[in-house]
């Protein structure tokens, strides 16, 4: 990861949002794990000017999607850890849900035969 | 950083939060890069690169952050203060005995001051029914003696009209009483003449029909009226075929065309209205008939002219007129009264000096709540010192205090609310002598808000105080001391005596204000009316039809008429009259000595006339000064003679006796054949006016009063009265059966009722007062009862102990006094108006007020200190 990759796409707000709740899916993290999830799991095609991910980060709190705690992180620095609410669990569920159909409905045009 | 998150302990610090959640971010990339090989500084620059913008992403951080904060620090506060309220309402639940004594003082002292309210402001505050109420002005006459005439004579009216600065619009009108045939039974009506312009001035709009034109103002046409709305509907039902009627008032012609609108009416009631007539007299420019004063005159100011302009120009007018008319005008000026003074002017300074007065007793049942709030404060050391234990603040703390003495407050307010519902109800139906627009007053939302708003102070003032002591000092200390909670040491025993100090005081002052009015009542109602009101009573006939049509028929039947109830038993003397004492003036002439050097034509030449039958003086209980009283010879035709009081003497006769003097009155010649005490004319306080009485024979008026004085019960004659009266003429109305003594109550009614009301509250703040001590002594007997009960183990007698609690509350009570007198001193000057016959520094009220005051002191602690020579020392020193 040495290397600087050219941005991708601009991350529409909604598909960051949806990134972030997956990324918490598995537990608690703090900003920077999450931004390195995102990154691996999108090999980094999605490469972000990280700093927007706070304010997402702080307006899904806001939303009461996530809560946030601080607490000491694996170098044993005060971290402030990100975690799913009961609402983010299924606000993710339903997310998730309605990005799956539309990729597939985008997918699937993409592979439709041409007009005729 | 550590550092920073204990910080959090003290409030959330958003901007350190977010910085270091970024650096966080930054750091661990920086060593992320520096693992994989790089340097630091290219670490370093490669991950700010990554991160991108570094001051967009924070401020709009910090910006949600400060929107939830916001958001939850509402929700919190108003979580907390539903806490608070549900926390207050179980407490106050809990203590029932000392809730409701809270509420009743608190109910008492806001409803007062809730229904004074609605008074003031129905009476003073509410704008005055008619268009641009605040520019209108009274010009007035103001003689060199310093009396202010209401009227102006029609020349001085023209000249203000027509020379003045300040007003756009002048008008004026005249009112008179006068009998109006035509129209079911003759009846007496007041009748107003009115300038053309004079409804519009007001703004009073017609129901039906119209105004007057201006071409009705000529002389010798007076041939229109406009008719009041509520005279319209008793005398005429309300029908509109009214207009077009003709009707005869006061002897001439009138046809009716128009009714004005409902509630309107002019400063003066009047039941119809003419116009007024322009006669020559209606000039700037005349020299005659400028002291014959009586129109009362209304000018409206230009916008933004201020009343002290209006006043420095009258006074500029009126040094004109002295210049133009020395002989009439040499030594007059103008000045003017506001409208609303004039309406409102003499019952403000009372309603005032209520509403002051309510406002102390409200002081003083806050200190009275204060103190009840502090004694509990003791009990509930306990219960506050855990709730510091679990981590509540002062701050917190306190708040919910308060919360709990504003929950009470609102609890009392309400309740003060019902009391001023039914106290307001109650005054409006008193009806105390005419306080004008009376009617206006209720519970209006005005009122309501008032109430609220002091409820909410109320709560604050007097919760305050004790929510302090409560939580000052070493409330963990308390919850050592376990259950002992008598914690709250001498401090707080000293902040209560000062409130029990605070209390006296305050009633002192309401004491000194009731004792004062309450002496100046007797003194004005001691003072000698100039007749005896006892055994007598009065009714009033008009004599009118055709059996009376000219003045010796009349005559001839009030004649018959006192033979006849001459005889009923019991009966001593019988007499008519036009004008009964302590009625008003009547009719008023001027009055000239013939032979007397002419007086300057600017004086006050005015005497009210009064034409009465031979028995009058005996009838009524007036004595005979000097001269003779009228016989059966003083009739039609033969020489005219005048009886004058003796303030007419005192005016025109300095130097004596003036049984024999001619005088000229009305156009008149008399002679003086007698002098008679002063009666009072309108009211108790006030000086006699310069009075004379002529034979009923030589001025003879359909309308008369008679006066009937008998040996018992004045008022059980009326049934024989009306009989009598009947057989001689069965369609007169004889009305207003009256004792005579019902008159002098009514001309004291509106002090009896300021002196009522002041007394009331005077009693109410004492009784408040006394509890106060009560409970102030009961604790400080309960606190030491430990030392008496050693100092009676030393040998202490119960005498001595009784003598040392109730000289604590007389010693209270003193100081109070003292500095209650001084404030009362101080606040004389509010009541000094409201006073007749006495000083404000008055010995006997003060004598009183005194003795009353350390009595009830005295007799407040006497429980307690009873029951502190009670006391068994055994039982302190085993509790101990």
């Amino acid at each position: 990861m040495g290397s600087i990759k050219t941005p991708g796409p601009d991350i529409l707000r909604g598909t960051l949002d949806l990134l972030i709740l997956q990324a918490l899916s598995w537990g608690p993290a703090h900003g920077y794990a999450v931004a390195r999830w995102i990154e691996q799991a999108t090999s980094d095609a999605l490469a972000v000017g990280e700093g927007t991910l706070y304010p997402a980060l702080h307006r899904l709190e806001e939303r009461k999607w996530i809560s946030a705690t601080w607490g000491a992180s694996e170098n044993n620095r005060q971290a402030k850890f990100y975690s799913l609410t009961k609402v983010g669990r299924s606000r993710l569920e339903v997310e998730a849900d309605n990005w799956r159909r539309y990729a597939a409905a985008v997918f699937a045009a993409l592979k439709a035969p041409a007009l005729r | 950083m550590a550092r920073g998150r204990f910080r959090r302990l003290f409030g959330p610090d958003p901007p350190s939060d977010v910085d270091a959640e970024l650096r966080f971010h930054l750091e661990m990339r920086i060593r992320e890069l520096v693992a994989e090989g790089e340097t630091p500084e290219r670490a370093r620059e490669l991950a700010l690169q990554r991160f991108g913008d570094y001051d967009e992403p924070r401020s709009e951080c910090l910006a949600i952050n400060e929107r939830r904060r916001r958001r939850m620090t509402r929700t919190e506060y108003v979580s907390e203060l539903r806490q608070d309220i549900g926390y207050a309402l179980r407490t106050l639940r809990r203590t029932p005995g000392f809730t409701a004594v809270a509420v009743i003082t608190l109910a008492l002292g806001i409803g007062a001051n809730s229904a004074i309210f609605s008074v003031v402001q129905g009476v003073l505050l509410e704008s005055l029914p008619y268009r641009s109420a605040d520019r209108l002005y009274q010009p007035r006459m103001l003689y060199p003696d310093g009396t202010l005439y209401t009227a102006l004579s029609a020349p001085d009216f023209m000249s203000v009209r027509d020379g003045n600065r300040v007003f756009d619009r002048v008008e004026a009108y005249s009112t008179g009483v006068f009998t109006l045939l035509g129209a079911g039974e003759p009846q007496e009506v007041r009748g107003a003449n009115v300038t053309e312009g004079l409804f519009e001035l007001l703004g009073i709009p017609l129901a039906i029909g119209r105004g007057f034109d201006a071409g009705e103002h000529r002389p010798g046409l007076g041939s229109v009226s406009v008719l009041d709305y509520g005279f319209w509907q008793r005398a005429f039902g309300g029908r509109s075929d009214v207009l077009g009627r003709k009707v005869s008032v006061g002897g001439d012609p009138y046809t009716i065309v128009g009714v004005l609108a409902h509630d309107a009416r002019l400063p003066d009631t009047a039941d119809m209205y003419a116009p007024l007539e322009y006669g020559e007299t209606f000039s700037a420019t005349t020299a005659t008939s400028r002291r014959s004063e009586y129109l009362d005159v209304i000018g409206r100011a230009r916008e933004g002219v201020t009343e002290a302009q209006v006043m420095d120009d009258l006074r500029r007018l009126g040094t004109q007129l002295q210049t133009d008319f020395p002989d009439t005008n040499g030594r007059l000026t103008f000045a003017a009264t506001s409208l609303r003074d004039l309406i409102v002017g003499d019952v403000r300074s009372p309603l005032l000096m209520l509403l002051g007065a309510v406002g102390l007793v409200l002081l003083v049942a806050c200190a009275n709540v204060a103190n009840l709030l502090l004694a509990r404060g003791s009990a509930r050391h306990g219960e506050l010192a855990v709730r510091v234990a679990m981590g509540a603040g002062r701050g917190r703390l306190l708040r919910q205090l308060l919360t709990e003495s504003v929950v009470l407050a609102l609890v009392g307010g309400i309740a003060g609310l019902l009391i001023a519902y039914w106290a307001t109800g109650a005054l409006v139906a008193a009806r105390p002598a005419d306080i004008p627009r009376l009617d206006q007053v209720g519970l209006n939302s005005t009122v309501v808000l008032f109430t609220l708003g002091i409820s909410l102070l109320t709560g604050l003032a007097f919760g305050l105080l004790p929510a302090l002591q409560a939580t000052s000092g070493r409330l963990i200390g308390a919850l050592r001391e376990g259950g002992r909670g008598g914690g709250q040491g001498r401090g707080a025993h000293r902040v209560r005596s000062v409130l029990v100090v605070a209390e006296m005081a305050l009633s002192v002052i309401l004491l000194m204000g009731a004792g004062l009015l309450i002496r100046s009542f007797v003194q004005m109602t001691r003072v000698a009316p100039g007749f005896v009101a006892e055994q007598a009573m009065t009714f009033r006939v008009t004599l009118q039809g055709d059996e009376y049509t000219n003045a010796q028929k009349i005559q001839n039947r009030v004649l018959q008429f006192e033979e006849r109830l001459r005889v009923l038993p019991g009966v001593t003397a019988v007499a008519a009259t036009t004008v009964l004492p302590l009625s008003g003036q009547g009719s008023i002439l001027d009055f000239l000595v013939v032979g007397a050097p002419p007086p300057p034509p600017d004086i006050n030449r005015e005497i009210a006339v009064a034409s009465i039958t031979p028995q009058y003086f005996a009838a009524i209980g007036a004595s005979l000064r000097s001269g003779r009283v009228f016989t059966e010879h003083d009739r039609t035709g033969a020489p005219r003679v005048v009886v004058v009081n003796e303030a007419a003497v005192r005016r025109w006769f300095p130097d004596g006796d003036p049984v024999g003097e001619q005088v000229e009155t009305g156009g008149n010649r008399f002679e003086v054949v007698g002098v008679v005490a002063d009666v009072r004319q309108r009211h108790a306080g006030e000086p006699v006016a310069p009075q004379m009485f002529v034979p009923y024979a030589q001025r003879t008026t359909r309308a008369v009063k008679f006066v009937v004085r008998s040996g018992s019960d004045p008022i059980g004659l009326a049934p024989a009265v009306r009989s009598e009266i009947r057989q001689l003429d069965p369609n007169l109305a004889v009305t207003d059966f009256k004792a005579l003594d019902q008159l002098v109550a009514g001309s004291v009614a509106r002090p009896r009722f300021y002196t009522a009301l002041l007394a009331l509250f005077a009693g109410v703040a004492l009784a408040l007062a006394a509890t106060g001590i009560f409970g102030v002594m009961s604790y400080a007997v309960a606190q030491r009862s430990r030392e008496i009960s050693i100092r009676m183990a030393l040998g202490a007698r119960a005498g001595q102990v009784l003598q040392m609690i109730v000289g604590r509350a007389v010693g209270l009570a003193t100081v109070g006094t003292a500095i209650g007198i001084a404030g009362a001193v101080a606040l004389g000057r509010l009541i000094r108006t409201q006073l007749y016959g006495v000083g404000v520094l008055d010995p006997l009220t003060l004598g009183v007020v005194i003795v009353v005051l350390i009595g009830s002191a005295a007799a407040a602690s006497f429980l307690p200190a009873r029951r502190a020579a009670g006391l068994d020392p055994a039982n302190a020193l085993r509790d101990s």
